[in-house]
């Protein structure tokens, strides 16, 4: 009952802040109204994008082409991420050796990046996927690395007295572990990697939410620009609802402090 | 007790960290389903004694032997419980104690069977899905024991595991170990401050010295069970290893 009680006067405070935030809009773009659209003409422009396609391609069509670049770089970045940061975490020797590159790489913005990979790879989907990838790539190796570095020492030792092999220990001792760690570590990859397409979008780009920005901007399409924002922070927001629901189904061993 | 077979044979161990002598010629052996207590002063040696019984460490002199081999962790299952809860938060208190058995690659019917009596010694039916955040301390070094039980390991080695228990709780958690104990048939080596503790589990106590680590004395305790801590004789074989102990 007093649960409800509190989740109902939460849900409640979020629609009141959101609609402060609309209200404050509406004052603000009162003024300028071409140069900064009302919600309304917001609204209007999002509904004519879903009945008149850009290059072709609905709205959704956009949303998906962004989220499947995202999604690609996402898998490799998991997939390379979790092993390197494993064996990394794991073994010193290894840490030792590649930690000062990682060190090295990691500061580098995905955005500096653009222009070698353009020279490299073009313009074609490959390139932007790796610039998403870049941008993931590090926190997902990094919590790996760390999160299987610090496995309490108890586990280590209960591990051994059984007599796990290496690969049980990993499988069944170290990754369960670090497994809270490495989440938050997708966790920052997926909100990182979703800034990143927008960017390697808004270069050179026939879809996507990035190249809709891009298409307002050139044609002075104000409101085309908002919609792809909010779409942007709608999508973005849903990626890591989503994610959070499915970091509690697996860690739903953690105690929640 | 004679004619029962000797399941683990520790003949002159010796443990000596560069000049420092920390284990010196230490000598006894275990027989087959034995509930021996090992009592010692603090720093004695007790941790440095119990890694080399799991082979964590090597000895300096000595042998290890379990039903006459050399103990060989390939071999031999050893188990061990910790003074600090040692339980997986990720996995609940049925898959914990099917843990070992499940690394051992025992075969199904065979985890599953010794699980449900374990769980069922231990009367966690309600619990078995329940993870150790949502588990006192005390039920948490249970599901621990029952992990150690599981697995009918040749030796199982326990290290203080009531040390952090309050006394009620500690009692009830005695009669559980030995319950535990007289099931499933395993060889224990319980290591304790505390010497009621001692009198009221072990079969033999072992008292150690101060370090360099010796055995001063081993004390058959040849009472029926269950024992009673306010018994004539409980309080003279207690005083008898408090005399031995008296290290101040």
């Amino acid at each position: 009952m007093k649960k409800n009680r509190s989740q109902a006067r939460d849900i409640m405070l979020s629609v009141i802040s959101i609609l402060l935030l609309v209200a404050v809009w509406f004052l603000v773009s009162g003024s300028r109204p071409d140069f900064f659209p009302t919600p309304m003409a917001t609204v209007e422009r999002f509904i004519r994008l879903i009945e008149k396609p850009i290059m072709g391609v609905s709205v959704f069509g956009h949303v998906l082409a962004s989220l499947r670049r995202v999604m690609l770089a996402l898998i490799a970045s998991i997939i390379l991420g979790i092993g390197i940061g494993l064996v990394m975490g794991w073994n010193k020797k290894v840490r030792a050796a590649i930690n000062p590159i990682l060190m090295a790489l990691r500061p580098i913005p995905p955005i500096a990046w653009i222009p070698l990979i353009i020279l490299m790879f073009g313009v074609d989907e490959f390139p932007k996927v790796l610039l998403v990838f870049i941008g993931s790539f590090f926190p997902i190796v990094m919590n790996t690395m760390s999160g299987v570095a610090l496995v309490d020492d108890m586990y280590l030792k209960v591990g051994k007295i059984y007599k796990a092999k290496t690969w049980q220990m990993l499988r069944h001792v170290v990754f369960p572990a670090a497994m809270p760690t490495i989440l938050a570590g997708i966790k920052i990859a997926i909100s990182s990697g979703w800034m990143v397409v927008v960017a390697a979008e808004m270069l050179s780009s026939r879809s996507g939410l990035g190249f809709l920005i891009n298409r307002g901007r050139d044609s002075y399409d104000v409101a085309l620009i908002m919609v792809a924002m909010i779409l942007i922070g709608v999508v973005g927001a849903l990626l890591s609802a989503v994610f959070t629901l499915i970091e509690r189904k697996m860690c739903g061993w953690m105690s929640k402090e | 007790m004679e004619n029962q077979e000797i399941k683990v044979q520790v003949n002159h161990l010796t443990k000596r960290f560069g000049d420092l002598l920390v284990l010196d010629d230490v000598s006894f052996n275990i027989k087959k389903g034995e509930f021996v207590c090992i009592v010692g002063p603090t720093g004695c040696g007790k941790t440095t004694f119990l890694n080399l019984l799991t082979r964590l460490i090597e000895p300096t002199e000595g042998e290890i032997l379990i039903d006459g081999e050399p103990a060989d962790p390939k071999k031999h299952s050893i188990s061990f419980v910790f003074q600090e809860p040692s339980a997986f938060p990720w996995l609940t208190a049925q898959q914990n104690i099917e843990y070992g058995l499940k690394i051992k690659k025992r075969p199904a019917e065979e985890i599953a069977a010794q699980t449900e009596k374990i769980i069922s010694l231990l009367g966690l039916e309600k619990y078995r899905h329940a993870y150790p955040h949502e588990m006192s301390v005390s039920m948490e070094q249970r599901v621990v024991i029952g992990r150690a039980f599981a697995l009918n390991p040749d030796l199982l080695l326990m290290d203080e595991p009531y040390g952090q228990m309050d006394i009620k709780m500690r009692y009830y958690l005695e009669d559980e170990v030995v319950r535990l104990w007289k099931a499933t048939g395993s060889t224990v080596l319980f290591i304790t401050h505390n010497l009621e503790e001692a009198t009221y589990l072990a079969e033999r106590v072992l008292v150690l010295t101060n370090k360099p680590a010796k055995i001063k004395a081993n004390i058959e305790v040849d009472l029926p069970r269950p024992r009673k801590v306010s018994d004539p004789e409980f309080i003279r074989i207690r005083k008898e290893i408090t005399e031995m102990i008296k290290w101040w």
